[in-house]
């Protein structure tokens, strides 16, 4: 019976964990390459959400198929803010410092821009299989969920893979490690930067439309989702792939075993608090950082 | 290094006859809502310039600092409903709140402090949070309800223009650590932190013992301040005293002026909040937030280091 | 060269700005200038959507009064600031539309927390504040400026669902309730009625727990909801959490006799974004399109051309009540002193599409509420029978 329970709040953790995982990623990429902390991150994921959500009422497209559609946008987009809003930025004493505030101004505008849009209403991504269950003997998995968590897992291997397997994700690891050398070795530090910053954004827009199979959104929720990112990447240990992955489900499957076993007005309470007894322990992260 | 020459004691004059002009503004009979707004700018002032002191010279970014704030406030909160203490007696009874304040720090700092860059900004997040859901937890401080304070038996324009003063008093001694800090060796401890811990320990600087010093100072204002404002408001709840947005906003404003000299903070605060209530009066809300948001992006692209360092550099002043 | 242009001009921008917030502009009161009604709503940032609609019901009051011989024979215009959703923002717009635009008027904010502050501030300036208030407590606070006309009261909020159960047979009642509570001063006072009335109709609660928003994941609510068998459930929160409760509830295929959820099923959002998963669900409300009063048809009419919605929606029609309470008040005591205008109101019936109104010394109406339940993506009220637009369904069908 109990052993039961452990289990199924296990499964809970870790399909809401990876959600989280899949979102935080590329803020993670971001900030290890380019020294740029995203404030706006979460922001353009809400984006990527947002534009499942029109898509899915305009033409019936399912929101993982019109990633199809809104990651090139979001790449684009996030090319052009690079070019024009970051790369002059990279001339300041403390990048991250000034890459915080601009980020900071990009969120806010974005967040009022789908005011403007989509109005303040809350919204839900409701897909022919939002309230279907797969059983499996004494467990089930809801579908929506299942679909985020298989994305999240894809979207984090790609990126895994790309880093460590492509020309282009070797460059970048370079680039990040030793710029100086990685420049010698003819290594186009501005374009990888960009390319960096592309590929953040899209991943964002994936996990915005992970995170909304699970939550309602409005344009105000990407500062609910910057925390839990931000949690989730540093844990993980900044630049870390699998390590923000990891960080993901701990949050989460700590959260999913506190909902079983204490009373539910503790439980943000104590995903926080040992979220703090954790990093006393290990003050530079639960995994390695890569920067 | 300062030498009292001619110019900085013209310097000294200008700023005695600023503050005395603030002093007598809220008794010259202008309209309530401007005692108001300036209580709030001394407000963020006080934020942002105690937060410089751990962030700015001793680089260690605290997302949480609006903990703080909030203790002071609830502090006071129970202190004047558990001791019916007269309201009038503001100032002193926020001295305790920055105390109470201080001294969480301290004990919060001790584990805390032995983090380092990001991993410090985020436990301060979590140490924010915790405080937050604890005291909306737990129905002695309130809980959910939130606490009402007994407000004054004067007229408004009295009670505002005490909170005022009393703000501004406040606002004063912190600026003033601000200023000692950044020409003491206490400061150029931070500084050497900032630049390089290990480096810092090796010349005899003791950093963890510095560390706790700066973290509690910069703790202790902002629990008065959170005293105040209970009483201003005269009802708290934690969505308002511990809201998320102030710990990002008073980290913005600090680095927007320029972290790590004292003055930067002070314009940040300044210009931003003053920005933002003039953006207030627009038409349609979400282009005055729009319009805010090309400040942060507009600014920074020119002036990268913050508003004091691009100043500094015009007046050609070497940077540092 | 002309980036030290650039710099210079920004420069001047910023002093610029500045300047501009400190320019009091001064307000006449001359008997032919209209009558300026100001305060702040959060139109932007979290409480954004409900905000949007208080504000929409508020306008259609005055184009609706100007189109007449306005207000005491003078036009109204309104002053509404964006407090962005922050408490101690609409504090200061408080004063700054009292002291610095010198309105004749004061209009109601939201939410209970912003009310909450605002209320001892109109108090201390002697302003009328009819608004929803901050629930059961921040009327018991002394203050007599300030009138819920009508509030939103979650201490009365689901008396018609009590009632209504009273009604049924005791056989058919439930028995065993799970109640999920939101841990904010809504949550809290939606518990008032639930536990005065359930002892009362022999229902036991058998879950009462309490939950901190965000909401990460809902269900183990329904787990254990199920194990404890319970046949009522009542999910005390707002939209995010109310809809992650219901969908975990139909994915479990956890069937009780009815649900209850707080102050999400009543925004147009939900029917919109469930659809037919958000049927069924009971609530309460003070307020209600479909009330029999005068002046709610033309309310819906209003809304079916301008929004295609079927009928008000709840907020539109608090920011419409809120003013028609107001300007009554203005029109009794014939002048703008408040205080004549605060005297009128509590000795005279206000009649507002909520019906009409009697305060109390605290600024409170009687008790009124009205048990609502959403059928076929609709908000129908469903008792007092006098009341009733259609007849309630229970136990709920099974989910699909």
């Amino acid at each position: 019976m109990n052993t039961v329970l452990v289990v199924r709040s296990l499964i809970s953790g870790i399909m809401m964990g990876s959600v989280y995982a899949l979102l935080g990623v590329g803020f993670s990429l971001t900030w290890g390459v380019m020294k740029v902390i995203n404030i706006s991150h979460a922001t353009f994921g809400l984006l990527g959400a947002f534009i499942a959500y029109t898509l899915l009422h305009a033409w019936s497209l399912d929101p993982i198929l019109s990633l199809a559609l809104s990651a090139p946008l979001l790449f684009f987009l996030a090319c052009l803010i690079y070019r024009f809003i970051i790369v002059p930025i990279t001339k300041a004493k403390e990048v991250i410092v000034a890459s915080m505030i601009v980020t900071f101004g990009i969120a806010i505008i974005l967040e009022n821009v789908m005011l403007l849009i989509w109005s303040p209403d809350p919204r839900l991504l409701t897909t022919s299989y939002t309230s279907k269950v797969l059983i499996l003997g004494p467990l089930y998995f809801q579908y929506p969920r299942l679909a985020g968590f298989l994305m999240s897992l894809a979207g984090v291997l790609v990126i895994h893979f790309f880093l460590k397997k492509t020309y282009m994700g070797k460059a970048v690891r370079a680039a990040w490690q030793q710029p100086d050398a990685a420049q010698l070795y003819g290594v186009n530090l501005q374009r990888i930067s960009m390319i960096t910053f592309g590929l953040a954004i899209s991943s964002a827009g994936a996990g915005g439309v992970a995170m909304a199979f699970l939550y309602a959104f409005e344009p105000h929720t990407h500062n609910l989702w910057l925390i839990y990112l931000f949690l989730v990447v540093i844990v993980g240990g900044v630049g870390n792939v699998l390590g923000t992955a990891l960080a993901g489900l701990i949050i989460g499957v700590i959260t999913g075993l506190s909902f079983a076993f204490l009373p539910y007005q503790w439980v943000n309470l104590l995903t926080f608090g040992l979220l703090m007894v954790i990093l006393v322990f290990r003050p530079q992260g639960l995994f390695q950082s890569e920067v | 290094m300062v030498t009292p020459d001619s110019k900085s004691r013209r310097l000294v004059f200008w700023v005695l006859v600023l503050f005395i002009a603030l002093a007598v503004f809220p008794w010259l009979g202008i309209p309530v809502y401007f005692v108001s707004l300036l209580f709030t700018v001394f407000l963020y002032v006080i934020l942002a310039t105690s937060w410089n002191i751990i962030g700015g010279f001793a680089g260690y970014l605290s997302f949480g600092h609006v903990a703080f704030f909030g203790i002071g406030a609830y502090t006071t909160a129970m202190m004047i409903n558990g001791f019916d203490l007269s309201p009038l007696l503001t100032i002193v009874s926020s001295i305790p709140a920055g105390v109470v304040s201080a001294l969480i720090a301290v004990i919060v700092g001790y584990p805390c402090l032995k983090l380092r860059g990001p991993y410090f900004a985020v436990i301060t997040l979590c140490f924010a949070f915790v405080v937050d859901l604890g005291v909306k937890n737990l129905d002695i401080l309130g809980g959910p309800e939130g606490l009402w304070l007994k407000s004054m038996d004067l007229p408004i324009d009295i009670i505002r223009a005490i909170f005022f003063e009393v703000m501004m008093l406040i606002m004063i001694f912190s600026i003033a650590l601000g200023i000692w800090t950044s020409n003491s060796k206490f400061g150029a401890g931070l500084r050497a932190i900032k630049e390089d811990e290990e480096v810092a320990q090796t010349i005899a600087i003791n950093a963890p013992k510095l560390k706790i010093e700066a973290f509690a100072l910069s703790a202790f204002f902002p629990g008065m301040a959170g005293g105040v404002y209970a009483y201003y408001l005269t009802y708290i709840h934690t969505d308002i005293v511990f809201d998320m947005m102030i710990s990002i906003l008073i980290v913005l404003m600090a680095l927007f002026g320029g972290g790590g000299t004292w003055l930067g903070p002070v314009i940040g605060a300044v210009v931003l909040t003053l920005i933002n209530e003039g953006l207030s009066t627009f038409v349609r809300a979400e282009f005055a937030r729009i319009v805010y948001g090309c400040l942060f992006i507009g600014v920074i692209i020119f002036m990268p280091n913050g508003i004091i360092e691009f100043f500094k550099r015009a007046k050609g002043v070497p940077p540092g | 060269m002309s980036r030290r242009c650039l710099k210079r001009s920004l420069f001047l921008i910023m002093c610029l700005s500045l300047g501009l917030t400190l320019v009091p502009y001064g307000v006449s009161n001359a008997a032919d200038k209209p009558i300026s009604i100001g305060g702040s709503l959060p139109l932007t940032g979290k409480f954004a959507e409900t905000a949007k609609w208080i504000e929409k019901g508020m306008k259609f009051w005055a184009e609706e009064i100007n189109a007449k011989s306005g207000l005491l024979g003078r036009k109204v215009v309104f002053k509404i600031y964006d407090d962005q959703s922050n408490a101690g923002k609409a504090v200061t717009f408080a004063e700054k539309a009292i002291t610095v635009d010198k309105v004749d008027l004061l209009f109601g904010g939201y939410p209970g927390t912003a009310a909450r502050a605002v209320m001892p501030v109109a108090e201390k300036h002697k302003f009328v504040y009819v608004s929803m208030g901050g629930h059961m407590k921040s009327f018991q606070q002394g203050y007599t400026y300030s009138f819920g006309g009508p509030p939103l009261m979650g201490e009365w909020w689901y008396e018609g669902f009590y009632q209504w159960l009273k009604s049924l047979p005791a056989y058919q009642r439930p028995k065993r309730a799970a109640v999920y509570t939101m841990n904010n001063p809504i949550g809290t006072s939606l518990m008032d009625s639930i536990n005065r009335m359930s002892e009362d109709l022999g229902i036991e609660l058998v879950i009462n727990e309490k939950y901190n928003l965000p909401l990460p994941d809902a269900t183990p609510f329904i787990v254990k909801a199920k194990q404890m068998n319970c046949d009522l459930l009542f999910s005390n929160g707002f939209f995010a959490d109310g809809v992650m409760t219901i969908r975990a509830a139909k994915a479990l295929n956890y069937n009780p006799k009815a649900i209850v959820q707080g102050v999400g099923s009543i925004i147009p959002a939900w029917v919109k974004e469930l659809g037919e998963d958000g049927n069924y669900v009971f609530s309460g409300t003070v307020l209600h399109y479909k009330l029999a009063y005068p002046g709610n048809d033309k309310l819906n009419a209003y809304v079916k051309e301008k929004y295609n919605l079927p009928g008000y929606p709840l907020y539109f029609g608090f920011g419409y009540a809120w003013m028609q309470t107001l300007s009554q008040g203005v029109e009794g005591a014939n002048s703008l002193n408040q205080t004549k205008i605060r005297d009128w109101l509590k000795s005279n019936t206000v009649q507002t599409i909520a019906g009409p109104l009697i305060f109390d010394e605290k600024g409170l109406p009687e008790p009124v509420n009205f048990c609502t339940q959403v059928i076929d993506g609709k908000v129908e009220l469903t008792y007092p029978k006098k009341v009733r637009t259609t007849k309630p369904v229970y136990p709920k069908p099974a989910w699909k």
